[in-house]
């Protein structure tokens, strides 16, 4: 029997690709017949944290409402997907004793790939001092010790990386992506008309 | 590392193909045989689509894999039973693949229903009833409901019409070739199968339209087949430096009559039957032996079966004196049986026990049945093609020089296809890598 209700929580540098993880794992367990929610770090600073900067305090209060968000959808049966960089080991794991079921996915890509592919122009200006407390330049990333799943996202392709996930949440006992009705007697039945009508019964 | 590709025509056979290249009616095809090898090749005995291609993806004889037809009894019973996925004894192509951490995307391969874990995707065929159950993972799911995956044509079509069935079978076919260039495109795979099942469907009903160009249906048969060369076009054009396989499970012949051996048996006196029977569970006691489809005869053993008559001591004598009669069943003069095969001529492996006592082969044209109520020896019924064991297709994108025979059995294609990844061959395959080393 797969669980309703989990958290998938990713974590990784800017760029490294936990959007676009979290948007693919989204659209795959929807596939599934799952309510899915997806609470993307970019997004939720211009609503739910509007205001918050990036010290290590706001970055905490930060994270702390995105997991209070995460374990509210989490009891009501829906799968919360958080994508925020969550660059403290601690507010990582009180969220994950907060939570209970929570699938730690860390996005790992070497900051120097990072920063040669920069996509969001992000790396160039904080290396240049032109952003302050940028994550992985100028402020600090803890990697996790024991994430659920590390997909690396410099040489696998993202949909390399979801399955490796999708696989892990499968083995967690999360989702079931064998069918759960099992072969029966009506299937019986259709299998022996069907091999009637090519003439093999 | 190198991807392998396999493409499945069920039923297609080799002499069929080869005189659509000859003829241009395959002109994608024909540029693959000049840069390839195109052989004609052995299938399974017997030589139905679940032995056959359960024998492709085990690289096994069923003696080992333990499927030998499409139906087949419960142990120590005369009940019958539909093997399915879950009965077979023996690792598949995919699985040896996951092992090796290579990702393989399954589609339409007939007995894999219902849909087991695989590194991968699987969407099984031929007997796959529900969508969800053929489906792993289940994700995939809405994205083939979507696209209008069709499992299988409806053969049943053919109660109505024959347009109704080619026009089944036709857009079977359509949405088919949709989905597997989707998947062969969308998905991450190391080694692709994409099987169509039409050109079996096609040929059960209408195999005598394709020797005959004035048949009603010999324009639709022909153009049904320069479809699945576009297909195969669209195929070579996506190669870039893999392996491509092209193979079938069996070759068609057009039918001259149908063959009841179970009538064969009750004329001589070896089965006793209840009045209308519908199964062979409606056996009587005193049966001496009796037939499942296509062309396997069962010793009735005491002990093996609930009326078993024959002492195991007396059964070797008892299948020397069948043999010697069905050998001599002819129609009008024209003799039909082929070859008929001993149990161990032909099997070995653990699940040599659910063996058939004696497997026939038939002449091209006399297609052997299991059915138990037919009142006379051969008739025939809407069907007008069969299959046939030595007329298969196989296709490989390297030339003759790179093969180490001429002429491939079905199980050598899991070997080969493994030995074309770099994967080292399981134990429990029967056969070999094609491929000189």
């Amino acid at each position: 029997m797969s669980r309703k209700g989990f958290t998938i929580w990713f974590t990784g540098l800017s760029g490294a690709g936990k959007t676009t993880l979290a948007r693919i794992i989204e659209s795959r367990l929807k596939g599934l017949g799952l309510r899915v929610e997806v609470l993307d770090g970019d997004i939720v600073r211009t609503n739910l944290s509007k205001g918050l900067g990036f010290s290590k305090e706001d970055r905490d209060t930060n994270i702390r409402r995105i997991g209070f968000v995460c374990n509210l959808l989490s009891r009501n049966d829906v799968v919360a997907i958080a994508a925020a960089i969550s660059p403290y080991r601690e507010i990582r794991d009180e969220l994950r004793q907060q939570i209970g079921v929570f699938v730690e996915v860390y996005a790992h890509c070497p900051i120097d790939v990072l920063a040669e592919r920069d996509v969001k122009g992000l790396y160039k200006k904080a290396l240049a001092g032109e952003i302050k407390h940028f994550t992985g330049v100028d402020d600090p990333y803890e990697e996790p010790y024991s994430p659920e799943v590390v997909v690396n996202t410099d040489v696998e392709l993202p949909e390399e990386s979801a399955g490796k996930i999708l696989a892990r949440l499968e083995e967690l006992g999360l989702i079931t992506r064998v069918a759960t009705e099992s072969y029966n007697e009506d299937d019986e039945e259709e299998v022996r008309r069907r091999l009637e009508s090519l003439g093999y019964v | 590392m190198q991807r392998t590709i396999v493409i499945g025509l069920d039923g297609t056979p080799y002499s069929l193909l080869r005189r659509f290249v000859d003829q241009g009616i395959m002109p994608n095809a024909a540029q693959l045989v000049r840069g390839g090898t195109l052989l004609q090749m052995d299938t399974s005995i017997p030589d139905i689509s679940s032995v056959a291609w359960t024998s492709f993806m085990t690289g096994a004889g069923p003696g080992r894999h333990g499927i030998y037809g499409f139906l087949d009894l419960v142990q120590g019973s005369y009940k019958i039973f539909f093997p399915n996925s879950k009965h077979i004894k023996a690792d598949k192509l995919w699985d040896a693949a996951g092992r090796a951490g290579r990702r393989s995307v399954v589609i339409n391969v007939p007995s894999t229903y219902p849909a087991q874990p695989l590194d991968g995707i699987l969407v099984a065929g031929f007997v796959a009833v529900d969508l969800n159950k053929a489906t792993y993972p289940q994700e995939l799911v809405p994205k083939l409901r979507e696209m209008d995956y069709r499992i299988d044509v409806d053969a049943r079509k053919i109660q109505q019409s024959h347009d109704a069935l080619m026009e089944d079978i036709l857009k079977t076919l359509e949405r088919r070739i949709e989905v597997l260039l989707h998947l062969f495109d969308k998905e991450l795979w190391d080694l692709f199968v994409g099987v169509i099942t039409e050109t079996d469907r096609l040929q059960h009903f209408f195999m005598d339209a394709a020797p005959e160009p004035g048949h009603r249906y010999h324009s639709a048969f022909v153009e049904f087949y320069r479809r699945i060369d576009g297909f195969l076009g669209a195929i070579a054009e996506r190669v870039r430096g893999e392996t491509l396989i092209i193979m079938s499970d069996h070759g068609f012949t057009p039918i001259v009559k149908q063959v009841y051996l179970n009538r064969w048996l009750a004329d001589n006196g070896y089965l006793k039957l209840k009045d209308n029977p519908k199964s062979i569970e409606d056996i009587q006691a005193g049966s001496v032996a009796f037939a499942l489809d296509p062309g396997r005869i069962y010793i009735n053993v005491r002990g093996k079966y609930p009326m078993g008559t024959i002492d195991r001591t007396d059964a070797r004598r008892i299948a020397d004196e069948i043999k010697r009669g069905l050998a001599e069943i002819s129609d009008g003069g024209v003799p039909v049986i082929k070859a008929i095969y001993e149990r161990d001529d032909l099997y070995s492996g653990p699940c040599i026990d659910a063996a058939p006592d004696l497997c026939l082969q038939s002449v091209y044209g006399y297609d052997l049945k299991g059915a138990v109520h037919k009142q006379q020896l051969m008739d025939r019924e809407v069907f007008t093609g069969m299959h046939t064991q030595d007329d298969s297709t196989f296709y490989i994108n390297r030339p003759a020089e790179s093969l180490v025979v001429a002429r491939p059995n079905i199980v050598d294609i899991a070997p080969t296809v493994l030995s074309s990844m770099g994967i080292s061959v399981p134990q429990s395959m029967d056969g070999h890598s094609l491929l000189v080393v």
